[in-house]
C-alpha cells in the first residue's frame, strides 16, 4: 500500500499540498477570461482526481528503483516520460469529462468549450505534476529504506549482544572444569570433607555463572560472589601458590555493570599470572567508590621473563568493548604491565537499581 | 620400575601417587612441582617412567621432555593433562599414552600396562621414540611455536620468539641470536623452520632464517649478491631464492 494512504495525517497534508496547485490552476483560468465559478468548479475536483491519479507514480518507482550510478538511467527516463505523457493525457481527458458533466449546470454551460482550448495546457501541467510525483515517490522510498536499514541495524545489534552473552555463558573454561574435577578426585581419597566442600564450591560457581548469563546487568556484589566462588576453587588447586587479597568497599557492591565483566579478569589473573609462576603470588581484587564512580581493579604478578603481550587479548578487548558499550565516555578501561605486575582497571559510574 | 610424578598441582600429583599404590613394582623416586625440579630429579634418579603434566609454569611438559632428550634421557612418558583431548588423541599414532584429568582407575592401570609392554619390547629391540618437538608440534595442531628452550651447559634458557633476531645453521645445530647473545641448540634449520610462523620468520638463505621484524632493508651489491640489513646494523646474506620469498611476502601485504 502507498505510504501516503497508510495514515490519515499524511494523506491530509498531501491533499493540502494540492490546494496551491488548484489555486494556480484557477488563477491561470481566470487570466483566460473564465468566471470564478468556472475556474473553481473545474480546478478543485480536477486536482482532487489528480492527487489520487498521480499517486500511481509510487508503483512505477518501486518497480524501477534508483541504482548507484547512471546505469539504466536512460531506460528509467523513458519509462517516466511515457508514464508522464499517459497520465498527463488521462488527466486532461478527465478534465474534459468533468467539464461535460458540469455543463449540465446552467452557470457552467460554457465550460466544455473553454476546457477544449485549455487541454494542451492541462496536459502539460499534468506531465509536470506527474514527474513531481515521481520525485516525491523516490524521496519516500529512500526514507522508507533508511528507516528499514536503521531498524535492521538495531535488530542486528540486539542479536549480536544476545549471541555475545550466549558465547560468554558457553565460555566456561573447560581446562578449569577438568582440573577442578581432578582435584576433587584426589581429595575423595585423602580428605573427603574437603572433597565435599569443593563439590559444593564448584556447583555454586556453575549455578551462579549460569544464572548470571541470563541477564544483561548485574550488581558488582553478585559479580564478586561469582569471583569468590571461582577463586575459592582455584585456591584449593593452587594451594599456597595462590594468596587472595580482597579490598572491597561495601558502597561499591550495589553498582550495576554488564554481566560477567569481572570474571574474565580474575580468570586471566590465574591463567596468565599465578599459574605461570612456580612460587605463585598475591591476587588482589580492589573495589572503591570515588566521586560517584566505581574503581574496580584486579592485580596479579606475572612471569617477568615472558615477553609482555602485544595489545589486549580477546578477553580483555571484549571486557573493554562491553564496558564502553554500556557507559560510553563516562567509563574507562586500562590494562597495564609494570614491575612484574599486571593490572586491569575499570572505572564506571555508580548506578544502582 | 622408578617413576617421577611431574605436575605443578599438589592434588594432581596425589591422584597419581594414590593410583600407583596398587602397583608395588613401581616406586615413586620423586615428585616435582615444575620443570626445573623434574630435570634435576631425572639426572639424580634416572627414572624408567615419568608422569608428565603439560601446562606448567616456566617450562611446559614438552619442553621438559625436549631437555631430557638433549641430555640423552628418554624415559617412558605418560602425559597426565586436562589439555585438549583432540590434540592428545593424535599421540596414539606416536604410541605415547596419555591420561585425561580426571581419569578412572581402569584407564590408569591400562596406561601402566601399556608402558610395561613398551619398556619390555624396548629392551629386546630398542626403538627411537618420537622426538619431543614432534609431539609438541602435534599437540599445537598447526599453531606455530612461541618459544624455544635451549640447554646451555647447566643453564636452561627460554627464548621467546619475539626476542629472536635470526637463526643460522651450523651442521646439526642451529645458532640462535637473541638479545646480543648466541645460543646453540641441537636441531636442524629445516626442522626448526617448519615449526616457525611463516609470516614472522623467513628463510632468506640456505643457512639463515630471519625474524622479519628485524629487517630494515635489502641491499644489492654486484649482480646476484644481496644482503639484509638489520635494525642493529648486522648484515646477513640473502640468496636468490630467499629474495624471491621476501618479495612474495611483500607483494602479499
Amino acid at each position: 500500500m502507498h505510504p501516503l494512504l497508510a495514515s490519515r495525517a499524511r494523506l491530509g497534508s498531501y491533499l493540502l499540498g494540492w490546494l496551491p496547485i488548484a489555486a494556480l490552476l484557477a488563477g491561470m483560468a481566470r487570466t483566460q477570461g473564465w468566471t470564478w465559478a468556472e475556474a473553481g468548479a473545474l480546478s478543485l475536483p480536477l486536482c482532487l482526481l489528480g492527487a489520487f491519479l498521480f499517486l500511481s507514480a509510487w508503483t512505477l518507482c518501486r518497480a524501477l528503483p534508483l541504482g548507484q550510478g547512471t546505469e539504466g538511467l536512460a531506460n528509467r527516463g523513458a519509462a517516466w516520460g511515457t508514464a508522464a505523457l499517459l497520465m498527463g493525457g488521462l488527466w486532461s481527458g478527465l478534465a474534459w469529462l468533468l467539464a461535460r458533466g458540469l455543463a449540465w449546470l446552467p452557470a457552467l454551460s460554457g465550460l466544455p468549450f473553454k476546457v477544449r482550448t485549455a487541454l494542451p495546457v492541462i496536459t502539460g501541467l499534468g506531465i509536470l505534476l506527474y514527474l513531481a510525483s515521481v520525485a516525491l515517490s523516490y524521496l519516500l522510498l529512500a526514507q522508507a529504506r533508511t528507516l528499514e536499514a536503521e531498524r535492521r541495524g538495531a535488530e542486528l545489534q540486539m542479536v549480536a549482544q544476545e549471541s555475545e552473552l550466549k558465547a560468554l555463558r558457553a565460555q566456561l573454561n573447560p581446562h578449569f572444569l577438568f582440573n577442578s574435577l581432578n582435584s576433587i578426585s584426589a581429595l575423595t581419597a585423602v580428605d573427603p570433607v574437603r572433597a565435599q566442600e569443593m563439590c559444593v564450591l564448584l556447583s555454586e560457581f556453575l549455578r551462579r555463572s549460569l544464572g548470571l548469563g541470563e541477564r544483561r546487568l548485574v550488581t558488582l556484589g553478585e559479580e564478586l560472589e561469582l569471583a569468590r566462588a571461582y577463586l575459592a576453587i582455584e585456591q584449593i588447586r593452587f594451594g599456597s601458590r595462590l594468596q587472595l587479597a580482597w579490598r572491597i568497599d561495601p558502597a561499591a557492591e550495589p553498582a550495576l555493570l554488564p554481566t560477567l565483566l569481572l570474571q574474565p579478569l580474575v580468570e586471566n589473573a590465574i591463567k596468565h599470572g599465578i599459574a605461570t609462576l612456580t612460587e605463585g603470588g598475591v591476587l588482589t581484587v580492589d573495589a572503591a567508590v570515588t566521586e560517584g564512580h566505581v574503581v574496580l581493579s584486579v592485580d596479579n604478578p606475572v612471569d617477568a621473563d615472558a615477553p609482555p603481550p602485544v595489545g589486549l587479548g580477546l578477553g580483555l578487548r571484549q571486557v573493554r568493548q562491553r564496558l564502553l558499550g554500556r557507559f560510553g565516555a563516562r567509563s574507562r578501561f586500562e590494562a597495564s604491565l609494570r614491575d612484574g605486575h599486571h593490572r586491569a582497571l575499570l572505572v564506571f559510574p555508580l548506578e544502582t537499581l | 620400575m622408578k617413576a617421577l610424578i611431574i605436575d605443578d598441582e599438589d592434588l594432581a600429583r596425589a591422584v597419581v601417587r594414590q593410583h600407583l599404590a596398587a602397583h608395588p613394582d613401581v616406586t615413586v623416586a620423586a615428585e616435582c612441582a615444575n620443570g626445573f625440579e623434574a630435570l634435576k630429579a631425572a639426572a639424580q634418579h634416572e627414572p624408567d617412567l615419568i608422569f608428565l603434566d603439560i601446562q606448567m609454569p616456566k617450562l611446559d611438559g614438552f619442553e621438559v621432555l625436549e631437555l631430557l632428550e638433549a641430555e640423552g634421557r628418554r624415559p617412558a612418558v605418560i602425559f597426565v593433562t586436562a589439555f585438549d583431548q583432540h590434540a592428545m588423541r593424535a599421540f596414539e599414532a606416536h604410541a605415547v599414552d596419555y591420561l585425561l584429568k580426571p581419569f578412572a582407575r581402569e584407564r590408569f592401570d591400562a596406561a601402566l600396562a601399556k608402558t610395561r609392554t613398551l619398556l619390555a619390547a624396548k629392551e629386546a629391540a630398542p626403538v627411537a621414540p618420537p622426538a619431543a618437538t614432534e609431539l609438541a608440534a602435534t599437540a599445537r595442531q598447526g599453531r606455530p611455536l612461541e618459544r624455544i628452550v635451549v640447554k646451555d651447559g647447566p643453564k636452561i634458557t627460554v627464548v621467546h620468539l619475539d626476542r629472536l633476531d635470526w637463526v643460522q645453521a651450523q651442521d646439526d645445530y642451529v645458532l640462535l641470536r637473541t638479545e646480543g647473545r648466541n645460543l646453540l641448540k641441537q636441531q636442524t634449520l629445516a626442522s626448526l623452520e617448519t615449526q616457525l610462523d611463516p609470516g614472522r620468520f623467513i628463510r632468506i638463505h640456505r643457512s639463515f632464517i630471519l625474524n622479519l621484524d628485524r629487517l630494515v632493508r635489502v641491499e644489492q651489491d654486484g649482480k646476484e649478491h644481496r644482503e639484509a640489513v638489520l635494525r642493529d646494523g648486522a648484515r646477513l646474506p640473502v640468496s636468490r631464492a630467499g629474495y624471491q620469498r621476501l618479495r612474495e611476502l611483500w607483494e602479499e601485504t
